[in-house]
C-alpha cells in the first residue's frame, strides 16, 4: 500500500482507510475532516507531522516499521501515544466488543451455553488487559519518563533502581494471542444457534482489537523496550 | 503437515524478481521463495530442492540440460505479446495480470490434489484429549510427562498437534474449548 505523505488529502486517507478512525480518534482528531491535508490537521490538533505519519504508515503496513526513525522520538512522545491507545482500548474498544457481545448472547438461542462461555472467554482477556494496563500506569511508563528525566538532568540515578522493572513480551498468552484465539473459537468451533449478524459484528470488533493491539505491542517491544534498555545502560556507565 | 512448497526464481532482472514475488506471495502463500540472480548462485544450493522454477527465457534456452528434464516445474517469463495456444508454462511478461496468475495457478496447483489427503483427521485422539485435560488443569509440561507416564518431547508434540487441529495457541483458549466440548467440567477449573 502506498504510504501516507503530509501534503495528501486527510479525509482521502481515511476513506481509503477506514480502519484509521480510531487511531486518528484517540489523538483527538475527529471526523468532519474537510478539504485539509495530514499536514495541515496536524497542525490544527498541534500534533507533530512526522510522528502522526509512522504511526498511521506502521498501522496500516505490516512490513513498514521504521525502528531507527521511531527510536529517534522522545520517549515521553512515544508513551504519550501507548497511553491514549490503552485509554481508547478501556473506554471504547472493550466496551464495544463487550457491548456486541451481551446482544449476541442474549439475541442467540437462549439455550445455548457455549455463547456464555464466550461471555466469560472474553471477561478473563478483559481483566488480564485492564490488569495491564493499570501497571503501565503506575510502574512502568512512570519509570521510563523517570529514567528519561534524569538523563537529561543528568541527575545521579539510584543505581538499585534500575532494572527494578521490565517489560517483556510473554508469548504463551499474550493478549494478541488470546483474542486471536475468541476469533478462532467463534469461526471454528461455534455450535447450536446463534444470531449471525450480531456474531460477525463481534467478530470484526475482535478483529479491530487484535489488530490495534498488535501494533501497540511492536512499539512497546520494539521502540519503548530498547530505548529503555540503552537509557539504563547510559546510567549505569556514567 | 505438508511442507509449504518450495520455488526458486532465477532472474537476473531485479524488478522483475520483485514483481514476481509480490504476485506468488499475495496469490499462493504459503510459499518459500528463493532468489538467485543466476544459474551458478543456484548450483550452490541443493538444485533438486524446489517443486518449482521460474526464470527467463535467455536462461532456459542456455541451462536447456537442466530445466529440459525439469520442465514441467519451469514457468519461463517470456517478454513478447501472449499468443493463443502457448504453451501452459510459458508467461509473457506482457499479459494482464489477471492473466498471469491464472496462468501460474494451472501450474502451480496442478499436483496438489494429491496433497489434501493428509491433514484429514481434525478430531483429537485420546491422547491428546489426556494432554488437553493436563494443560487445562494448570499442569506444567513436565508434570504432564510424569502424569502421562511419557516424555516430555511427546508431550511437545502432542501439544503442537493440539494448537495445529484446533487453531487454538493460548491455555486460555484451549480451556474454553474444553469447557465447551464437555472435555472438562466448568466448575473444575476458574476462567
Amino acid at each position: 500500500m502506498a504510504l501516507i505523505q503530509p501534503n495528501m488529502s486527510m479525509s482521502e486517507v481515511v476513506e481509503e482507510n477506514t480502519s484509521l478512525i480510531p487511531v486518528i480518534n484517540r489523538l483527538g482528531i475527529r471526523l468532519g475532516l474537510q478539504d485539509k491535508t495530514v499536514r495541515e490537521v496536524c497542525e490544527d490538533h498541534q500534533i507533530d507531522t512526522d510522528f502522526l505519519l509512522i504511526i498511521i504508515n506502521t498501522f496500516l503496513n505490516e512490513e513498514y516499521f521504521p525502528e531507527k526513525r521511531l527510536q529517534a522520538f522522545h520517549v515521553s512522545q512515544i508513551i504519550d501515544y501507548l497511553n491514549k491507545t490503552n485509554q481508547y482500548y478501556l473506554r471504547f474498544q472493550i466496551p464495544n466488543i463487550a457491548k456486541h457481545l451481551d446482544l449476541f448472547i442474549t439475541h442467540s438461542e437462549s439455550n445455548n451455553a457455549t455463547l456464555n462461555l464466550i461471555g466469560k472467554f472474553f471477561q478473563s482477556f478483559k481483566e488480564h488487559l485492564t490488569e495491564q494496563i493499570k501497571k503501565d500506569e503506575s510502574e512502568w511508563f512512570p519509570y521510563c519518563l523517570q529514567l528519561s528525566g534524569q538523563l537529561q538532568k543528568s541527575i545521579s540515578f539510584n543505581q538499585e533502581e534500575i532494572r527494578s522493572f521490565s517489560d517483556q513480551e510473554t508469548n504463551d498468552d499474550s493478549l494478541e494471542a488470546v483474542l486471536a484465539d475468541l476469533k478462532s473459537i467463534m469461526i471454528k468451533h461455534l455450535s447450536g444457534d446463534f444470531n449471525e449478524n450480531l456474531c460477525y459484528a463481534v467478530i470484526f470488533a475482535v478483529n479491530s482489537l487484535e489488530k490495534d493491539i498488535k501494533q501497540h505491542n511492536r512499539i512497546r517491544y520494539r521502540i519503548l523496550s530498547p530505548i529503555v534498555h540503552k537509557m539504563e545502560l547510559l546510567i549505569k556507565t556514567r | 503437515m505438508a511442507r509449504n512448497k518450495q520455488i526458486a526464481i532465477i532472474l537476473a532482472d531485479m524488478l522483475q524478481f520483485y514483481g514476481l514475488d509480490c504476485l506468488l506471495k499475495e496469490y499462493f502463500s504459503p510459499l518459500q521463495i528463493s532468489y538467485f540472480p543466476n544459474m551458478q548462485a543456484l548450483a550452490e544450493k541443493q538444485p533438486d530442492w524446489f517443486d518449482f522454477y521460474f526464470t527467463d527465457a535467455e536462461t532456459f534456452l542456455i541451462h536447456g540440460d537442466y530445466f529440459l528434464p525439469r520442465r514441467n516445474k519451469t514457468i519461463v517469463l517470456v517478454d513478447k505479446v501472449e499468443t493463443s495456444g502457448t504453451a501452459n508454462n510459458l508467461i509473457s511478461t506482457r499479459s494482464s495480470i489477471e492473466t498471469m496468475i491464472e496462468q501460474i495457478e494451472q501450474v502451480l496447483l496442478a499436483e496438489n490434489t494429491n496433497n489434501v489427503v493428509e491433514t484429514n483427521n481434525k478430531d483429537l485422539s485420546g491422547r491428546e484429549i489426556n494432554v488437553l485435560q493436563q494443560i487445562v488443569r494448570g499442569h506444567t509440561n513436565k508434570e504432564i510427562a510424569e502424569h502421562l507416564n511419557i516424555s516430555l518431547n511427546t508431550v511437545l508434540t502432542h501439544r503442537k498437534n493440539i494448537t495445529a487441529k484446533l487453531g487454538i495457541k493460548t491455555v486460555s483458549g484451549l480451556t474454553f474449548y474444553a469447557i465447551m466440548n464437555g472435555l472438562i467440567s466448568g466448575d473444575e477449573i476458574e476462567l
